[in-house]
């Protein structure tokens, strides 16, 4: 008995998990995937990894990465065809970006993402974008130079705070769909797009070129209501709904000097509060910032060492993020009419019972209420200089 | 009769602990969003209170027979033949659970971590060690609920660690928006699930544990520990996942464990995570199974119970194949035919039980 529950044992240790075993060889490691609507049907494009080239040691200078693409009435069914051209499984488990076209995200986004919502092996840590002004499938299709991959490139890109802090942010498939389907919240995606000459992409010249011909490079944020893409933010907007959410740190603005020319503040650290409430049965927020931040650049003549130009500093930038927040406010309430801040959610949360009276035609009150925006701003230091050398040359 | 074992109030306190937590881990908190929203957390609170009452009627009835199991208790107040019927009835529900909680394990592995294999397969594998472990009898497997307990609640804590940088309160907030009426209702549910269900647990309670005294106030604060740690899980599901995803997933807690990343180094631990509910699965199946075939030995007058366990086994197995047809009809079945089932044996049964002592002991 002992010498049988013994081989058990050792048997038991090496075959365990026959079923579904999964080699790494077997697989094909999906890395982006872009959704486009061509007539009725989906168009699937898969950004698969080709593993000899990724390595250094067998790497023969081809195409790191390979295409597949198929059309099917469902995303899954395209996904599926995939196969077909494939030697190897599709694994979807390490899965990067996700980019949908601009003509799919006009007709709605929601259906296109369920499945991977559903499906068991797709884990949501990965970004979503919306390709601006083109398909996912002629996105997917440039090679970068510094990532090999041109998934992990647009990933990390994305990902690096410096990136996140300019007039973009990154959006993940959880983050989409709890914007999707909060009732007072619209949802927010980031904008990709190709500089450059597009055809030039995929050839193996755009890598080979210090400037390549064709970059991928993303741009401002897409403005939904429900699930259809009705817009894009200018810069200036897509700078104002990241101070509002909150997603500022590293950003920097230049702002005005007291007597003329520019000085450039770098925000190290932000905080941002919205709060709603009912004014006399109107709907109404606060927005509340609290800002810190450093003088990075001085380009005018001013005094840095008295406290004086400090305080006058901040108030400018008050005043200037004051502005620019007050104007995005205003782009999504009577441009877009789409609540992309929250502050529906900011009112249903402070006030649940006026929330119920005012959610049905939560669009019009919206596009009238009052943002009551307050900015904060304190200068912690100001570089590794006290005054600039411009102020002993004088240059104007 | 194997009356002789015997495990000391630590041990049982563990598998009280393991038993109230069970399949809650995985499924209160979906089932408790979908009604409660956001306020699902308060709901488990009141919930956990309520248990402890449910817990302390469990407590009372062993009070009056601490040397007889629930089987032989019922046997007893009612006679032998409608007390047979009564026993026999609540065996069988308790051998449907044992089989409702493989069908758990194994589904829950098809979906998210193995779907080819075959779940005849998964089921085998565990009902294995759970007919193992019920051979090995009460002591052997307290004795490796006291080992695995550790295992579980170091498991936890990395969990609520890890996963706390992620915690937005605004997802809870306007708290208390779904009104005392929807909460309440939703936390019966919750204490029919992991309170009601401790029923099966005087089986063993105050025949096999050796200190009464110390049997009773583990049993409660088990309960309660079982209790908190569903409250965390449900309001670490509700602040980091939302109410909409909470509601939606199917499971939950396992969503919440792939969400742990810090530092991009410790990320994608989901499935060593899992061994949290496949811990206080095993065990709650293992207790399920362990009073049906005692209770069964004990209605038939039977010496030991251990020729039962194979046989049982086997058809725990195919039950549990056949049980649902589908995770939907599951799902409907625990919040309505389930509910019923569990109300039966472990609310109105025992209530029936202190009526007719009463009445008994008037006579007398």
């Amino acid at each position: 008995m002992k010498k049988c529950m013994f081989v058990l044992l050792i048997l038991s240790s090496i075959l365990t998990g026959c079923w579904d075993k999964r080699e790494l060889n077997e697989l094909g490691i999906m890395l982006a995937i872009g959704i486009d609507k061509v007539e009725d049907e989906y168009r699937v494009t898969a950004q698969v990894v080709v593993p000899s080239e990724v390595s250094t040691k067998t790497s023969t200078g081809r195409s790191p990465v390979i295409l597949y693409q198929e059309n099917g009435g469902t995303v899954y069914e395209a996904l599926q065809k995939i196969t077909k051209e494939s030697p190897r499984e599709m694994y979807t488990g390490h899965l990067r970006m996700l980019v949908l076209g601009e003509d799919l995200a006009e007709e709605g986004i929601a259906k296109s993402i369920e499945l991977l919502s559903r499906y068991w092996e797709i884990r949501s840590d990965f970004y979503v974008a919306i390709a601006k002004d083109m398909t996912a499938e002629e996105l997917l299709n440039v090679r970068t130079t510094i990532e090999n991959l041109p998934a992990n490139e647009m990933f990390n890109t994305l990902k690096t705070p410096e990136a996140t802090s300019t007039s973009t942010n990154g959006f993940t498939l959880d983050e989409l769909i709890a914007n999707l389907t909060s009732d007072g919240k619209e949802a927010v995606l980031t904008g990709i797009l190709v500089k450059g000459e597009l055809e030039m992409g995929s050839n193996k010249q755009n890598v080979e070129s210090i400037t390549p011909a064709a970059q991928i490079k993303y741009d401002d944020l897409a403005v939904f209501k429900k699930d259809k893409l009705v817009g894009w933010l200018t810069e200036r907007d897509s700078r104002g709904y990241k101070a509002i959410l909150n997603n500022v740190h590293n950003s920097v603005t230049a702002i005005s000097c007291p007597k003329g020319g520019k000085a450039t503040l770098e925000i190290i650290q932000s905080d941002s509060k919205i709060k709603g409430k009912i004014n006399k049965g109107k709907p109404e927020v606060d927005v509340n910032i609290k800002v810190k931040g450093n003088v990075e650049e001085v380009e005018c003549q001013i005094n840095l060492n008295d406290q004086e130009t400090i305080v006058e500093l901040e108030k400018n930038t008050e005043k200037q993020l004051e502005k620019t927040i007050n104007l995005t406010i205003e782009t999504a309430q009577k441009q877009y009419k789409s609540d992309i801040f929250g502050f529906g959610e900011a009112i249903h949360r402070s006030n649940p019972k006026e929330w119920k009276k005012i959610k049905e035609q939560w669009d019009e009150e919206f596009s009238e209420m009052t943002a009551n925006v307050k900015v904060d701003v304190k200068l912690v230091h100001t570089g590794t200089e006290g005054n600039s050398f411009l102020k002993k040359i004088e240059v104007k | 009769m194997m009356q002789d074992v015997k495990i000391n109030s630590y041990q049982f306190l563990v598998l009280v602990i393991l038993f109230t937590i069970g399949t809650s881990i995985l499924t209160v908190p979906s089932a408790l969003a979908t009604d409660a929203k956001q306020d699902a957390w308060i709901a488990t609170i009141i919930g956990t209170g309520i248990g402890l009452l449910v817990i302390w009627l469990f407590i009372t009835i062993a009070n009056w027979f601490p040397h007889l199991t629930y089987v032989q208790i019922i046997e007893k107040l009612f006679g032998r033949w409608i007390g047979k019927a009564l026993s026999a009835f609540f065996v069988f529900i308790s051998l449907l659970y044992a089989s409702e909680l493989l069908y758990y394990f194994g589904i829950f592995l098809n979906i998210h971590m193995l779907p080819n294999t075959p779940m005849v397969v998964l089921n085998i594998l565990m009902a294995g060690i759970v007919v193992m472990g019920v051979r090995l009898g009460l002591e052997t497997f307290a004795r490796t609920a006291e080992i695995l307990v550790v295992v579980f609640f170091v498991f936890f804590f990395i969990l609520v660690v890890c996963i706390s940088p992620e915690i937005k309160f605004e997802n809870i907030q306007p708290v208390y928006e779904m009104g005392t009426k929807k909460i309440l209702q939703s936390s019966i549910f919750y204490v029919i699930v992991s309170s009601v269900n401790a029923v099966v647990l005087l089986m063993i309670f105050p025949s096999c544990v050796n200190k009464m005294k110390q049997g009773k106030k583990t049993f409660l604060i088990g309960n309660l520990i079982g209790g908190i740690v569903i409250i965390v899980i449900t309001f670490l599901c509700l602040t980091v996942l939302g109410v909409e995803k909470t509601a939606g997933e199917i499971y939950p807690s396992y969503e919440l464990t792939k969400k742990i990343n810090i530092g991009n180094f410790i990320q994608r631990i989901e499935g060593l995570m899992a061994s949290l509910w496949i811990i206080t699965l095993f065990f709650k199946t293992t207790l399920y199974f362990y009073v049906s075939v005692l209770g069964m030995a004990q209605i038939l007058n039977l010496k030991d119970y251990r020729p039962l366990t194979l046989p049982l086994g086997m058809i725990t197995v195919v039950l549990s194949l056949v049980i649902y047809p589908n995770i939907i009809y599951q799902k409907h079945f625990d919040e309505t035919t389930g509910n019923s089932l569990t109300l039966s044996i472990g609310l109105f049964l025992p209530l029936l039980l202190v009526f007719v002592y009463a009445i008994r002991k008037r006579t007398e």
